[in-house]
């Protein structure tokens, strides 16, 4: 064999670089940490998880550890693990659509504000409350929404209700504060790929007959749908997996799956459950996250997004 | 083919201004007034206002002070989408999103013609800059020739009795952008529209325009078919501005302009005598340099053609040309 790229090596034209090192690209190796943390404090843990999630116990400290589905039957046999899934998927679909509801305009004021100043202001109002954190915001709005806080106080005391509304302690309260934290990720998301839409293509279409509200159905939203799925992920993904504001806000009133995690780990010290929920979160919030992108991709014109 | 405007329409300005934040005026009191089925050119420099102009008349500005008129409708305060004028777009703006035909077909849908007839039109209007056969495809698989006629499809399908273009041939090639002047040239003529076109380039402006207004710095200039602008400059800037020219200075600050191709050479003892500084041969013409004795430079063209002596550089020459082709400029 060695004979055969004896002749090809000794061609003096060959280039002068080694045959034998493939190319990598600079860029490539620059990689190399992002895809360490990847796999060290993602794939390693997930995979932790998923294995203790079909195991009868923790093969580190117990001897006798058999696989089993007991997990899985245990979550499907309870309706009240089901109801807590349901719960987790609802209040992350109707965060990302009120946060896609809200921050959209506002995104597109910023992308369309010429004037530096103005682009500024409206940068900081939007990034401003991510420089809080999340306990203090959520329990900003534990101040506004109780029963005895400055909405409620101010309705009684004008006559407008007779007794307390109930804005918080359920899955109101919860995503009114999810929102809330979770609306900048929307507009900056947003306001990147909206940015990006040449606004000769809406004049063009406004001097074909297009009104606004044509021109922003027909041009402006198609045209900014990649922005929408990107800020919609991101907003779902982070509220399904909210822990702090359920749990404050949501009282006894709202139990999402990142709850029974916790109460798993911390509790009940059962791993192997808690895997299993963790691997039914992410199983279920894949297959919403990805007819999500084919149903846009759809309205998008056959165009692939994402 | 029934491809033709409903009718084409006049346009009038009447003292139309404009400025940006309290700055100089973009457009300072600009009246002119366009003829039904007229090719009328917007020309000048980058930054004259021809642009703004162009797109207050689509209607994209708002008019500070004057009126504008669309035939007999003064469609000052009409929104966009109500003015009902065709627009090409340098940058072409066809939708990225959507097919050539669903592009082409987009001002029809907005006016609500039915389907058949739609698919009729944006058929015609495809055949007509000949790009049958790209129905299905996308602006970005298109080059920057085909984008173009896209444009200019989508546009005229509309049968708009106005048709605006905004240096619509400025980012093509210039073999492309020759071609395409001739063809959008034939097609204005074909379907009679009235067609108002903004370019920097007067070359493509004195080819193409039945008029043209030369604007600088907000103001119309001149206002002239392209052999008044040409051979009868009213301004200095536009003596300048189109073509070459020989200014000679006057008392009181007029001038006297003369192209280069209308002086004639000759032995020295003419209107002006001067020396052949250098010459370029530039195929069809010689263009020289010829020094006068008090300093200044004129350019002369010859045209290569005919018997003519062989001049070369430090030959004695003698400058004339017909009283005619002497403009006086204003001060």
């Amino acid at each position: 064999m060695a004979d055969l790229s004896a002749p090809a090596l000794s061609v003096p034209a060959a280039p002068v670089l080694s045959p034998r090192r493939p190319a990598v690209s600079a860029i490539a190796w620059a990689v190399g940490p992002a895809l360490l943390l990847f796999v060290v404090f993602f794939i390693l843990p997930f995979g932790v998880m998923a294995l203790l999630s079909v195991l009868t116990g923790n093969p580190a400290i117990q001897s006798g550890v058999t696989f089993t589905a007991q997990h899985y039957e245990r979550f499907f046999e309870d309706s009240l693990y089901f109801e807590a899934l349901v719960a987790t998927l609802r209040i992350g679909a109707i965060t990302t659509v009120a946060s896609l509801v809200i921050g959209y305009p506002l995104a597109h004021l910023m992308a369309r504000t010429h004037s530096r100043i103005g682009h500024a202001l409206l940068l900081m109002a939007v990034i401003a409350p991510m420089l809080t954190g999340i306990v203090v915001r959520t329990f900003a709005w534990m101040t506004l929404l109780q029963d005895r806080g400055v909405i409620n106080t101010t309705l009684l005391s004008w006559g407008l209700i007779s007794s307390p509304l109930k804005l918080m302690y359920n899955e109101f309260g919860t995503i009114v504060a999810l929102v809330h934290i979770y609306v900048p990720f929307m507009v900056l998301t947003l306001t990147g790929v909206i940015g990006r839409i040449d606004e000769r293509l809406e004049q063009a279409a406004r001097s074909l007959g297009a009104n606004r509200t044509r021109t922003f159905l027909e041009v402006t939203l198609p045209l900014s749908l990649p922005g929408i799925l990107a800020g919609s992920l991101l907003v779902f993904a982070l509220s399904i997996s909210a822990y702090v504001t359920p749990f404050l806000m949501g009282g006894t009133d709202v139990l999402t799956l990142p709850m029974l995690i916790y109460q798993q780990v911390g509790a009940s010290f059962n791993l192997g459950f808690a895997g299993a929920l963790g691997v039914v979160l992410l199983a279920v919030s894949l297959i919403v996250i990805i007819a999500y992108n084919n149903v846009l991709g759809r309205f998008a014109g056959g165009e692939k997004m994402a | 083919m029934d491809q033709s405007a409903s009718s084409p329409a006049s346009i009038g300005l009447d003292a139309v201004s404009k400025s940006y934040d309290g700055r100089v005026r973009a457009v300072d009191a600009v009246s002119l007034d366009v003829k039904p089925g007229e090719f009328f050119s917007l020309l000048g420099p980058s930054g004259c206002g021809k642009t703004t102009t162009l797109r207050m008349i689509a209607g994209f500005e708002t008019v500070d002070t004057g009126r504008i008129r669309v035939g007999d409708r003064d469609v000052t305060d009409v929104p966009v989408h109500k003015r009902d004028m065709g627009m090409v777009f340098q940058s072409y703006a066809l939708f990225p999103h959507r097919t050539v035909a669903e592009n082409v077909a987009f001002g029809l849908r907005m006016r609500k013609v039915p389907k058949a007839e739609i698919e009729e039109r944006v058929r015609a209007a495809l055949a007509l800059v000949a790009l049958t056969g790209f129905e299905d495809r996308r602006p970005g698989q298109l080059s920057g020739g085909q984008q173009q006629r896209v444009a200019l499809a989508r546009a005229i399908v509309i049968r708009p009795p106005v048709l605006l273009c905004d240096e619509p041939l400025g980012a093509l090639d210039r073999k492309l952008r020759q071609q395409m002047q001739f063809e959008l040239k034939q097609l204005q003529k074909e379907l009679g529209v009235t067609l108002v076109f903004v370019t920097h380039d007067q070359e493509e402006a004195l080819a193409m325009s039945d008029r043209i207004a030369v604007m600088n710095a907000g103001r119309i200039e001149q206002i002239g078919t392209p052999t008044e602008i040409y051979d009868r400059p009213r301004t200095r800037f536009v003596a300048d501005f189109i073509g070459e020219i020989n200014l000679i200075e006057r008392p009181g600050g007029k001038a006297l302009a003369v192209r280069p191709e209308k002086i004639v050479l000759g032995a020295p003892g003419a209107v002006l005598d001067g020396t052949i500084d250098s010459a370029s041969f530039l195929g069809g013409q010689t263009l020289y340099r010829v020094a006068l004795s008090d300093g200044r430079q004129m350019l002369v063209k010859e045209t290569n053609a005919g018997e003519r002596p062989v001049r070369s550089v430090g030959d004695k020459v003698g400058l004339a040309w017909a009283a005619a082709d002497g403009v006086e400029l204003e001060a």
